[in-house]
């Protein structure tokens, strides 16, 4: 009796979810629930590689636009049915799968580009636009967006904003929350709201900074401007070698005290020794750095001036050009299947950030902490994305498939014993859960940790939008 | 499952990544995330796994055009064509196609054509005894009259004495694209050639034939001993030998490429060499081995809506960049993106444009 009951409500909501978005672009197709429970999280993966079937969505649901996504939004509400929004599903942190069910949002078909405003420097779009058809849309003007993260050809510009996406030229031109001037944002009760029309205001809090980063849980965003750029009149790059990650940092420091390179990318001997060598070719030992400098010339030749004086003072060997350039061809090659790790490997990538009184204990302390206690882990890490205050560290564990667990549930208890210790030495030590992949389901019990009674703040949040709890949940920790 | 070491090994490798799903055609204008490689890969490695059937994700197999827009993206060499057509022929083998693509292959049994669709009036049948041969292929013969018409327009213009056939075969394209490679595609390819094989000359209207016909029949060791030219090349042959004078206007044309042509044959040359002839090459985004579909009339028979909005879409890019007339070799784009009805850009196919200039 309850199974028929079940199967009843379930056609019904279905029918209303239909009416809400049209048929075509509803469904509740074995092929759609399972290509939408499956994201980059490595457990999913191994979850699926193991021939396990993830958690699935109900109802898939393609809404054209913000009325649409309202109706739906209001559909989960009545019935107080888990709702997860669905961009790309690049997401490393498992923040897109529909780990309770109910309705799974794609945002793919909101991928309008509303209007490219030259005066005003930004495109108008949809969320679910992906990022590289932004880019393109911006090249066909003359400009860029100039996110450029490996993810660019893969996921949505309201990913990236959810989960607060950085691109490899962020140190001159920012993180995807300082590339947005405005959103459109779909509440939980089905309000559809706009942030304020400019991002720099004294208004109050800044609306946008409160959903970017929420995930999925405060909110849908539909629609937002992103700001585009005029193409660099020249773009440089210069690759050093500095004997010890120390000099590295005071170097890089210091630069950053007199003008913003656009890429700045430090890696710790072993990436050096590993993927530069595999993929740029340096064959010498030590910490590859590779900085890229652009915009007008006259400024760039000063530029560079500056920073071959400041690094040789830290010992750095200038490698030329070279291997930098090698580095800007092949930065998202380095994503691809084959060139990146992959099953049967378990491994992570604990990015964190905190000024330079603190990063470089936090990499020793991680370092450590990782490798003593699971000595079957391999450390690797990057340093890429740099302030005046200080940077981030993408530090990466690996395992061999030879020393995971066959058994999934064992994988996963592992897999989780080393995220646990990692970032909680990162937090211990000054750092943050994370820096630019989220939290999602992966790092969530971790968020009180970081926060302690400042969670409140997000929790009161969290209550006061969505007070059935239908957002996205057991996401962000909430 | 019964596909090769190698398709598995491609689906593994393509399950968990997302890399080319920008290029993909199909799931740019479905914006549905099972229209990428990586959700075909990872259905397929389910199947593999036994964790799902091969009945649930058939579908979604179909609903891919095999332009190759991700093969050719990926750096380090995977393919997806090449799996999802080893999962077709799986399928077939199997007896778990879906309804629609068995209503498809009946079609060609009963008619000799995957449309069913009888020849249009006024098609330009000859067969006098010709050295030459214009092979039209079956989307210009029963789904584009216009082509057929104006392919032989032009060919009159240039007083060529070639044969067109009432009954062609099928050059076994259609047959690979519905069930893979099955022995009734080798068999279909195998009376293609004989038959082409009587002509010293073949021209061959369709990219999509002629890249098969080079790429697959070489590979199945089917012996092709005509001349094969593709149908833009010739035009510039004849324009170079002056039995076509054409007159260089100031109109500007933007090519649509075909990815038989530019990604297949690796030629993007002759349309634009042709389109040089006529007046101003304008290329539009993506273009050349990087083009993206703009029709295919196989799938628009069980996904209309989703072809229309792939043809929409590459119709936008023209747009985007002021384009006046869009050129296309390929039957299929030409047909489905006249049926835009679009009134701010001409869509003409590549005999079009060269007779508008023709002196």
């Amino acid at each position: 009796m309850k199974t028929e009951m079940e199967r009843f409500i379930k056609i019904q909501i279905l029918t209303e979810l239909e009416d809400a978005v049209g048929r075509e672009n509803c469904s509740v197709r074995e092929i759609d629930r399972l290509t939408h429970s499956v994201d980059y999280f490595w457990l999913s993966r191994m979850w699926a590689d193991r021939g396990r079937r993830m958690p699935e969505a109900d109802f898939i649901v393609s809404p054209k636009d913000a009325q649409e996504t309202s109706k739906v939004v209001k559909i989960a509400n009545y019935y107080k049915i888990p709702i997860t929004t669905w961009g790309g599903g690049g997401g490393t942190q498992g923040g897109a799968i529909p780990v309770c069910g109910g309705i799974l949002l794609d945002t793919k078909r909101m991928d309008k580009i509303y209007e490219i405003n030259e005066e005003g420097m930004y495109i108008e779009c949809g969320a679910g636009t992906i990022y590289k058809h932004l880019e393109w849309a911006a090249n066909e003007r003359g400009y860029a967006t100039m996110h450029y993260p490996s993810s660019l050809t893969c996921s949505t510009v309201g990913g990236f904003l959810a989960h607060r996406g950085i691109g490899v030229v962020s140190t001159k031109y920012g993180k995807i929350d300082d590339m947005v001037l405005q959103m459109e944002v779909v509440l939980p009760n089905g309000d559809i709201i706009q942030t304020s029309p400019a991002p720099k205001h004294a208004a109050g809090p800044d609306l946008n900074q409160i959903f970017i980063g929420s995930e999925g849980t405060y909110g849908i965003i539909t629609k937002a401007q992103m700001r585009i750029y005029e193409q660099p009149e020249t773009r440089r790059f210069r690759g050093f070698l500095f004997k010890d990650m120390h000099g590295a940092f005071m170097a890089g420091r210091e630069i950053l005290q007199k003008f913003k390179p656009s890429v700045m990318r430090l890696y710790d001997d072993a990436e050096t020794a590993s993927l530069i060598k595999k993929i740029v070719g340096v064959e010498k030992p030590g910490a590859f750095m590779n900085v890229a400098y652009e915009g007008v010339k006259e400024l760039v030749d000063v530029e560079e001036c500056i920073l071959l004086d400041t690094f040789k003072k830290y010992g750095a060997e200038d490698l030329g050009s070279g291997y930098g350039e090698k580095w800007w061809k092949e930065k998202i090659t380095f994503f691809y299947p084959g060139n990146m790790m992959d099953l049967p490997q378990m491994f992570g990538t604990m990015d964190t950030i905190a000024p330079y009184d603190k990063i470089e204990k936090i990499y020793w302390s991680m370092k450590k902490a990782v490798e003593s206690n699971f000595p079957q882990a391999k450390f690797i890490a990057h340093f890429s994305h740099w302030y005046e205050w200080g940077c981030m560290i993408y530090d990466r564990f690996i395992i061999e498939g030879k020393d995971v667990p066959q058994d999934p549930e064992e994988a996963m208890r592992l897999h989780n014993a080393v995220w646990t210790l990692g970032v909680r030495t990162a937090i211990e030590n000054g750092g943050v859960v994370n820096d630019h992949h989220g939290v999602g389901i992966k790092l969530g019990r971790l968020m009180k940790e970081q926060y302690g009674p400042a969670m409140q703040v997000f929790e009161g949040l969290k209550k006061s939008l969505d007070p059935n709890g239908i957002m996205n949940p057991y996401k962000l920790g909430l | 499952m019964n596909i090769s070491k190698k398709a598995r090994t491609h689906i593994d490798a393509c399950r968990f990544c997302w890399m080319c799903r920008h290029i993909c055609p199909i799931g740019n204008a479905t914006g549905q995330e099972r229209n990428t490689a990586r959700a075909r890969a990872l259905g397929l490695s389910l199947v593999v796994r036994d964790a799902e059937k091969t009945e649930e994700i058939i579908d979604n197999i179909y609903e891919c055009s095999l332009c190759g827009a991700c093969v050719k993206e990926c750096v380090t060499g995977w393919d997806p064509v090449m799996f999802i057509q080893e999962a077709k022929t799986d399928a077939v083998l199997a007896g778990v196609i879906p309804a629609y693509i068995e209503k498809m292959l009946e079609a060609k049994e009963k008619t000799g054509n995957v449309y069913g669709a009888v020849l249009s009036k006024g098609f330009p049948e000859r067969e006098i005894g010709a050295e030459v041969l214009l092979y039209l292929g079956q989307d210009a013969r029963y789904k584009s009259p216009a082509s057929c018409k104006n392919a032989a327009a032009v060919l009159d213009k240039a007083g060529i004495r070639y044969n067109c056939l009432k009954e062609e075969p099928e050059s076994g394209y259609a047959m690979w694209f519905l069930t893979g490679n099955t022995a009734e595609t080798q068999s279909a390819a195998k009376e293609c050639a004989a038959q082409l094989n009587r002509y010293k000359n073949v021209i061959v209207y369709d990219p999509a034939d002629l890249s098969f016909i080079k790429r697959q029949y070489k590979e199945w060791g089917i012996a092709v001993t005509a001349e094969m030219v593709g149908f833009s090349n010739y035009l510039l042959e004849l324009i170079g030998e002056k039995k076509l004078e054409v007159c260089r206007s100031k109109r500007a044309y933007t090519v649509q490429d075909s990815f038989h042509s530019a990604r297949e044959l690796e030629n993007a040359e002759s349309m634009r060499k042709l389109v040089a002839q006529c007046g101003e090459n304008r290329d539009m985004l993506c273009c050349g081995k990087d083009t993206f579909l703009a029709g295919n009339l196989i799938m628009n028979e069980y996904m209309p809506a989703a072809m229309r909005e792939v043809s929409r879409r590459r119709l936008e890019n023209a747009k985007n960049i002021g384009a006046e007339t869009v050129v296309t070799e390929s039957p299929a784009e030409y047909e489905q993106l006249l049926a835009l009805g679009d009134k701010a850009v001409r869509v003409l196919s590549a005999e079009e444009m060269v007779l508008e200039n023709v002196k």
